[in-house]
């Protein structure tokens, strides 16, 4: 796995390739952990928020909240001085919490703006047809909701991929913190860091292109000549 | 033609009926009533109240005072001991649109959906109909309105004329007594507007009741039993469209035909 870059030498990686991938890995999997927490807690306060009038001040505050502090304070409060309120949770369980309370403000936003994008007529024609609010929600708000916010949910999932940095400083063995142990053993700083740098821009390119994917088949029914049977 | 005739009770009766948006009234104190079988055109200029009037009847607008009765049915509100009365809960509601379909002037076509899909929905998830009852049912009602070949479309590959005989496939499917249509062929493109009305002329003859709002002073003399003409959130005439458009009373009403004549002549 050496390179021929000039002026870098990529060799000094060669032990560290294991150690690298199992911070990969671990990044998949606690961004994976914290975007799906996070689209579940922000569907949760945005159906509260709009459907239970005395949740609404509640959700509010929780949106502020989370959006109005850095990531990094958040991480440090719920990890550092959750024990003392008797949160005590280990790396990784805090860092998806962390991240997913923190994306969840800003999906529950995302969703907002797309159920208040169908238009009200399409819910007057359900109520008038006798449909219940959740079958509604479920059959014909949920779907076109889903795929009006894929673009910004796919962008907000890649915040939260690069956020995931911050992770390390709660010591969980993600690619980050991988990574700069092995700036510290290697007394290399321009290598590890270029790998660091393409494995991320990889998962996010992998993200978006997976979104595109889904985006093309949650909007069929708008390009002209689509059919169900 | 006069279904009073025949001495059955209204179907729909409208007493007194005011409607308020903030400090705006738009319904001062209308009367109406409509027949069983009767098709009632509602007309009038824009921001006379007949959409609204319209919307009361099914409870999209909650009326502020007076009565909406279908079947006798009072639309909106329970009534509580004596002359009190509170707003229907959801369910009751749901419940008492049962009898009435509704057709739009947007169509309100869920675009993730299949025209079937669109039709069999809530005779899945409201009637608790079979998959393959609903389908067959679905399929059957789209035929009746003359796209039979379309059922696996959506209604984005469908012309504005087609959505909404789509859209009164998904209302008759769910078999209501009345039919309210609110300007169903205003969004259209005018060689569009032919086929819906060939539908609807035909409901017409089957014996549905209807309440139409409509532009369309054509189409009113031609299928209305009677005609209700509307104007500052009040009915100013009312009566049989041969007698409303011939010898109008009002001046206003004559103002607003012959106005109608001039731009569509």
């Amino acid at each position: 796995m050496t390179m021929a870059i000039p002026g870098l030498d990529m060799g000094v990686l060669d032990a560290y390739w294991p150690v690298i991938l199992g911070g990969l890995w671990t990044t998949v999997r606690l961004c994976g952990a914290s975007i799906l927490l996070g689209m579940a807690v922000g569907l949760a306060v945005e159906l509260l928020r709009a459907r239970v009038r005395r949740a609404a001040p509640l959700c509010r505050v929780y949106v502020e909240f989370f959006r109005g502090s850095p990531i990094l304070i958040q991480l440090f409060l719920l990890y550092y001085a959750g024990p003392g309120v008797g949160i005590t949770l280990d790396p990784e369980a805090a860092g998806v919490m962390g991240l997913g309370l923190y994306g969840g403000a800003y999906f529950a936003e995302i969703f907002r703006s797309g159920f208040e994008a169908i238009p009200r007529g399409q819910l007057e024609a359900a109520a008038c047809l006798g449909m219940p609010p959740l079958r509604t929600l479920l059959r014909v708000e949920l779907p076109q909701m889903a795929a009006l916010v894929l673009p910004p949910a796919v962008n907000q999932s890649i915040i939260l991929i690069k956020d995931s940095a911050v992770l390390s400083i709660i010591t969980v063995p993600e690619l980050t913190k991988q990574t700069s142990k092995i700036i510290n053993e290697t007394f290399t700083i321009a290598e590890p860091l270029l790998v660091l740098a393409v494995l991320y821009w990889l998962l996010v390119t992998g993200l978006s292109a997976a979104g595109a994917a889904l985006e093309a088949r949650l909007t069929r029914h708008l390009n002209p000549s689509g059919k169900t049977s | 033609m006069n279904k009073k005739a025949a001495n059955l009770p209204p179907i729909i009766e409208i007493r007194k009926l005011r409607k308020r948006f903030g400090g705006n009234e738009v319904l001062r104190g209308i009367d109406l009533r409509v027949y069983p079988s009767e098709v009632v055109c509602l007309i009038g200029p824009s921001g006379s109240g007949k959409s609204t009037l319209l919307r009361c009847i099914n409870v999209l607008e909650t009326y502020d005072e007076g009565e909406v009765r279908v079947n006798g049915e009072l639309m909106g509100y329970e009534e509580v001991s004596g002359r009190d009365r509170r707003r229907a809960s959801p369910a009751r509601l749901r419940e008492s649109r049962r009898d009435l379909g509704m057709v739009f002037q947007q169509f309100n076509l869920w675009p993730h959906m299949s025209a079937l899909d669109n039709v069999t929905e809530a005779l899945v998830s409201v009637r608790g109909k079979s998959r393959a009852e609903a389908e067959a049912l679905g399929a059957a009602m789209l035929d009746k309105v003359g796209l039979a070949d379309k059922l696996g479309s959506y209604p984005a590959n469908l012309s504005g004329g087609q959505q909404q005989r789509v859209a009164i496939a998904r209302a008759l499917a769910m078999e209501p007594s009345i039919m309210l249509f609110d300007e169903p062929t205003s969004a259209l493109d005018p060689e569009l507007v032919g086929d819906v009305l060939e539908v609807m002329r035909s409901l017409a003859a089957e014996g549905m009741t209807m309440v139409v709002v409509t532009h369309d002073m054509g189409f009113a003399a031609e299928v209305a039993d009677r005609v209700y003409f509307l104007e500052g959130g009040q009915v100013v005439e009312e009566g049989p469209p041969a007698e409303l458009f011939n010898v109008p009373k009002s001046p206003r009403l004559g103002a607003f035909l012959s106005g109608w004549n001039r731009r569509n002549a």
